[in-house]
C-alpha cells in the first residue's frame, strides 16, 4: 500500500513536471502540444474511492494550469474527465464483464484502446472549447482536438505499456 | 437534517464535482481577461432577457404613476409651448417683453359625451384645485372647450363638440381671422365662417386659435383646411376644417387660467 502511494506521488510529480517543462514546449507542426499528464488519470487504480479521485484530478489540472499559466482550462477538463471516468470504464470494458482493477493489468487491447480514445477525446474537446470559448472558432477547435488527441493517444498508449512492464518486474 | 446529510453523502461525487467546477470557473474568470469578457457576455445575454421580462411586468404596474408624472411634465411643457407660440406669428415679440397671463393645470377626463348636438365633458378638478368658471380647456393637440360649472372636485366643460360654442381662430400663414364651430355630425368635421374673401387661403393650411378671446391663448394648433369655397354674395369663404385630434377621444386635458380675465371684463 505504502509503496503504491509513493509510486503514485512520484508519478504525479514527474508527470506534472514533464508536461510543463517538456511537452508544453514541443510544438509539433508549430502548435500541437500533446497532453501527457493524462496518463495519471489512466493508470490510477480503477477500484479506488471515486471522491478522492475527483479531488486528485482537480489538483492535477490545477497544478498544470498553475505552472503553465493557462487560466482554468486544464482544471475543468481533467476534473470533468475524472468525474466521468467510472462511466467511461463501464462503457469501454462492458457493463456485465468484470472491470479490471488497474488499466495496466488488463489484457483486452480493444477495450483499453477505446477507453483511452474516449478519455483523451473528451478531455481535449473540453479543453479546446474552453480555451477558444467562441462558436466562431469551431473549425479551429475540431482541428486542434483531432490532431492533439492523436499525439496524446500515441504517447500515452506507449508509456502505459512501459508502466505495465515496470509493475510486472 | 439527517436526510439532507444522507443525500449529501450519497451524492458526494456529483456535489464535489460541481463544487470544484465552480472553483475552476472562478479561477478561469479571474485569470484570463478574454474568458472574463466572454463569460460576462453570456451572463449578460441571460440576465438581459430575465431583466427584460421583469422590467416589462414592473413597467406595467408603474404605468399609472408614470402617466401622472408625464402629465405633470406636460403641464410645464404646455405652458412653455403656449408662451412660445406667439413668436412665429409675431416675430417682433422677441424684442419686446410681454406679459403672459395664462397658467396651465392638468386634469383627467372622467366623462366625455360626443353623441349629442350639445356635448359636455366632466373633468376631475374643481375649485379646490383652482378651477373656476369660463376657463379654457385644451388637449395636447387642440382645444376641448370652456369650463361651464365647478364643484369642489369636479368641473363640467362645454365641449367643442357643441354647436353653441364659437371659437375665434386665425390662419397660421396668413393673418385672416374667422370663427370655428362644429357642424354637428362627425366629431372631426368643423367649419370656419367669417373669413373675408380677399384673404389668400389654400387647402391644407393650418388654423390656430386667434387670441382675440380672453379664454384661449394665441397659437394653439387646431386642424387643417380640408376644402373651401368662396361665396361671392356674402363676401366670406365657406371653409371645412379637419381637426388634428378627435375631441371625443381625449383622456388628459389642460385647463388654462387667464389671470387677466377680470381686467378684460371690466373694459367690456
Amino acid at each position: 500500500m505504502n509503496r503504491d502511494l509513493i509510486t503514485l506521488l512520484l508519478s504525479f510529480a514527474i508527470l506534472v513536471l514533464v508536461q510543463v517543462m517538456v511537452f508544453n514546449n514541443v510544438n509539433i507542426f508549430g502548435y500541437i502540444n500533446p497532453m501527457f499528464y493524462l496518463l495519471f488519470l489512466v493508470i490510477y487504480r480503477f477500484d479506488s474511492d471515486q471522491t478522492i479521485f475527483i479531488l486528485i484530478s482537480f489538483i492535477l489540472g490545477f497544478c498544470i494550469d498553475f505552472l503553465s499559466q493557462s487560466g482554468g482550462a486544464h482544471t475543468i477538463a481533467s476534473l470533468t474527465v475524472g468525474f466521468s471516468r467510472p462511466l467511461l470504464i463501464k462503457y469501454s470494458f462492458g457493463l456485465t464483464s468484470e472491470i479490471p482493477s488497474t488499466f495496466q493489468n488488463d489484457s483486452r487491447r480493444k477495450n483499453k484502446f477505446l477507453f483511452l480514445c474516449l478519455l483523451i477525446g473528451i478531455h481535449h474537446l473540453l479543453y479546446f472549447i474552453i480555451v477558444y470559448f467562441n462558436w466562431n472558432a469551431s473549425y479551429l477547435i475540431l482541428k486542434n482536438v483531432i490532431l492533439t488527441s492523436v499525439f496524446s493517444l500515441i504517447l500515452i498508449a506507449l508509456v502505459s505499456t512501459f508502466y505495465k512492464k515496470l509493475n510486472d518486474s | 437534517m439527517q436526510r439532507i446529510l444522507n443525500a449529501l453523502v450519497r451524492f458526494r461525487n456529483p456535489v464535489l464535482y460541481f463544487f470544484l467546477l465552480g472553483i475552476s470557473l472562478l479561477f478561469l474568470n479571474g485569470n484570463s481577461n478574454f474568458h472574463k469578457s466572454q463569460l460576462e457576455k453570456y451572463s449578460l445575454y441571460f440576465s438581459e432577457s430575465i431583466y427584460n421580462v421583469s422590467n416589462k411586468i414592473e413597467n406595467y404596474f408603474n404605468l399609472k404613476k408614470i402617466n401622472q408624472k408625464l402629465l405633470k411634465e406636460n403641464e410645464v411643457l404646455k405652458d412653455l409651448q403656449l408662451k412660445s407660440n406667439r413668436i412665429p406669428l409675431y416675430p417682433n415679440d422677441l424684442k419686446i417683453k410681454r406679459r403672459f397671463p395664462f397658467k396651465v393645470k392638468a386634469a383627467n377626463v372622467i366623462k366625455n359625451s360626443f353623441l349629442n348636438q350639445r356635448n359636455y365633458i366632466i373633468i376631475d378638478k374643481g375649485y379646490a384645485d383652482g378651477i373656476s368658471k369660463e376657463m379654457a380647456v385644451i388637449s395636447d393637440q387642440g382645444i376641448i372647450g370652456i369650463v361651464k360649472s365647478v364643484s369642489k372636485h369636479y368641473s363640467s366643460v362645454i365641449s367643442i363638440l357643441n354647436q353653441d360654442l364659437k371659437i375665434n381662430i386665425r390662419l397660421k400663414n396668413s393673418s385672416a381671422f374667422g370663427t370655428l364651430s362644429w357642424k354637428g355630425i362627425n366629431p372631426n368635421d368643423f367649419q370656419v365662417d367669417d373669413v373675408v374673401i380677399n384673404s389668400l387661403i389654400l387647402e391644407g393650411d393650418t388654423i390656430v386659435t386667434g387670441g382675440m378671446s380672453s379664454y384661449f391663448p394665441l397659437g394653439i394648433p387646431l386642424g387643417k383646411i380640408s376644402s373651401f369655397e368662396s361665396d361671392n354674395k356674402s363676401g366670406y369663404y365657406k371653409i371645412e376644417v379637419m381637426l388634428f385630434k378627435d375631441p371625443s377621444q381625449v383622456y388628459y386635458v389642460y385647463v388654462i387660467e387667464n389671470k387677466d380675465i377680470e381686467d378684460i371684463k371690466k373694459l367690456k
